[in-house]
């Protein structure tokens, strides 16, 4: 089931959308309310950098009902250039390419779908970059 | 100043059992009030930890439930933290009687999980995750995972390591007649046997179907009682001496060093020190091993062992019976079975039994303390607590 948060932060799940934090220029991704580091509510929306690296991922084989269409689900453990960390579904895996350290972009994709009739969500997943997988 | 003991302590078996949630709290109270040696109307309150009721068996106000069937009229409540259910109702159960408000409370907790389809439990369980990790298909064996995955290349951890854990585990469970999956099994079975992809394939690589807890219907129940009105109804009373309880962030994402569990670190720190004693006085502990690679991070974060050393204490049997620090000598989540809301409660009366030497083919001999963790999320609440043998 799709929580109806998704309409309330598409904005994440299709453009990256984080925040900064203007006191200190902490960069958080999903966006907060309060800076963790320095407690600051002076906070700004920001969208995140669409490129990072790999840091780990896996491969799963038992995902939640709703992605089940799409087993096997890679994931990965991605660092974006602004140092910020989020976890993401690959696309388009060439399981030889999933090194840590491979340089990653955003695509937007299909997440999931209310059945054969309904909607279709759609949001970011992460794909190797082309150069490094002709290397 | 106050003391709070444990009386009475019981579960029922864990598997796949008919009872419904209901009777899967009632049964382990009525045992756990007659073996306390009081009545339903000694009762002075009662907490029930449970996760999924509603999603699950479409069944909330457990508390009021409870209270009805035990035909009392007191205050109860349903405590709700994630897997950490259990060990969160024992923590309130401790602070009331501290208080001095209540002398007498139970807590039971339990889960009714198998008639349900595997990807629709995996489903309820991902709603504790942070909204982004679940919307990308983030699971909670695939956050287990990616952390193995980084744990074991930086400390040169192998999948022969974890399988020992669940080899371990799986031998303990032998011998408590109260667990799930009572079925020995080898690191050949597991990893090097021509069935190995038949009964042990990938969930989340790296880790195997025997890297994860089994999804278990359950249900256990603790008296507690302040220690001067316990020692009319025991010889026996277990203290608990001290608790600890820390949140990280909800996502694995946000943490800087994500193979270190910092809620275990400081839960534990807490527990260590309202009980005024140090890890290695500890006789046995029960770790929340949802996966194998918890149960060894667990036991270096909690501050048993330096960490990246847990798996060399594993390969020389020091966290067997027998070893250095038992560890999930009850069969741990892994083979006595992960009923969500009743495995914290589970591990308290495995401690118990351990603490009365009443724990038969499994006892540590002599046990004086007891250790337990119980994780919330994926790492992002812990709840540790200590208990001691009276005397």
């Amino acid at each position: 089931m799709i929580p109806i948060s998704y309409w309330r932060n598409r904005r994440s799940y299709t453009a990256l959308m984080g925040s900064r934090c203007r006191a200190c220029g902490a960069e958080y991704f999903p966006p907060v309310r309060v800076c963790r580091k320095c407690k600051s509510r002076d906070i700004e929306p920001r969208e995140m950098p669409r490129k990072g690296t790999l840091i780990t991922y896996t491969k799963l084989t038992e995902p939640a009902e709703e992605f089940g269409k799409q087993t096997p689900v890679y994931l990965g453990l991605i660092e974006l250039s602004n140092g910020v960390k989020l976890v993401s579904t690959l696309a388009d895996v060439s399981e030889s390419e999933l090194n840590e350290g491979a340089p990653v972009s955003m695509v937007i994709r299909r997440w999931t779908e209310e059945g054969p009739t309904g909607i279709i969500y759609y949001g970011y997943k992460f794909k190797v970059d082309a150069a490094y997988s002709m290397s | 100043m106050r003391k709070v003991a444990i009386l009475g302590a019981t579960m029922t078996k864990f598997g796949k059992l008919t009872q419904g949630l209901d009777e899967l709290l009632l049964e382990p109270s009525l045992t756990a009030i007659e073996s306390s040696k009081l009545s339903e109307k000694d009762l002075d309150l009662l907490y029930i930890s449970n996760m999924l009721g509603g999603e699950l068996t479409k069944q909330v106000s457990l508390g009021t439930m409870l209270a009805d069937e035990l035909g009392v009229k007191i205050g109860a409540d349903r405590i709700e933290n994630g897997p950490a259910a259990g060990a969160s109702a024992i923590k309130d159960a401790f602070i009331a009687i501290k208080s001095g408000l209540f002398d007498l409370v139970l807590v039971a907790g339990a889960e009714k999980m198998t008639h349900m389809a595997t990807e629709v439990i995996s489903e309820y369980i991902s709603y504790m995750l942070h909204p982004v990790e679940r919307m990308s298909g983030a699971t909670l064996p695939s956050l287990g995972a990616m952390l193995a995955r980084l744990y074991m290349k930086q400390y040169g951890v192998t999948s022969e390591d974890l399988a020992m854990i669940a080899v371990k585990n799986h031998k303990n469970a032998l011998n408590n007649p109260y667990a799930h999956l009572q079925k020995m099994v080898t690191v050949d079975n597991l990893l090097h046997s021509n069935e190995m992809e038949k009964i042990n394939p990938m969930v989340a690589d790296p880790l195997r179907r025997f890297d994860i807890s089994p999804i278990s219907d359950g249900g256990a129940a603790v008296v507690l009682a302040e220690l001067e009105v316990a020692k009319k109804y025991t010889d026996l009373p277990v203290t608990i001496e001290g608790f600890g309880q820390a949140t990280d962030s909800l996502a694995l994402h946000e943490r800087p060093v994500p193979t270190d569990i910092n809620a275990v670190k400081e839960a534990s720190k807490q527990a260590f020190k309202m009980s005024g004693i140090s890890p290695d006085q500890i006789d046995v502990a029960e770790l929340h091993d949802a996966f194998t690679i918890l149960e060894l991070v667990e036991s270096e974060d909690a501050g048993f062992f330096e960490k990246g050393t847990a798996h060399k204490m594993v390969r020389e049997g020091q966290t067997e019976i027998g070893g250095k620090l038992p560890i999930n000598t009850s069969g741990g989540l892994k083979a006595r079975g992960h009923p969500l809301g009743a495995t914290g409660l589970s591990q308290v009366v495995e401690l118990v039994w351990q603490l009365r030497g009443e724990a038969r083919g499994r006892q540590v001999p002599g046990a004086t303390y007891g250790f337990s963790v119980n994780l919330g999320g994926f790492g992002s609440n812990a709840v540790s607590l200590i208990l001691k043998r009276g005397d």
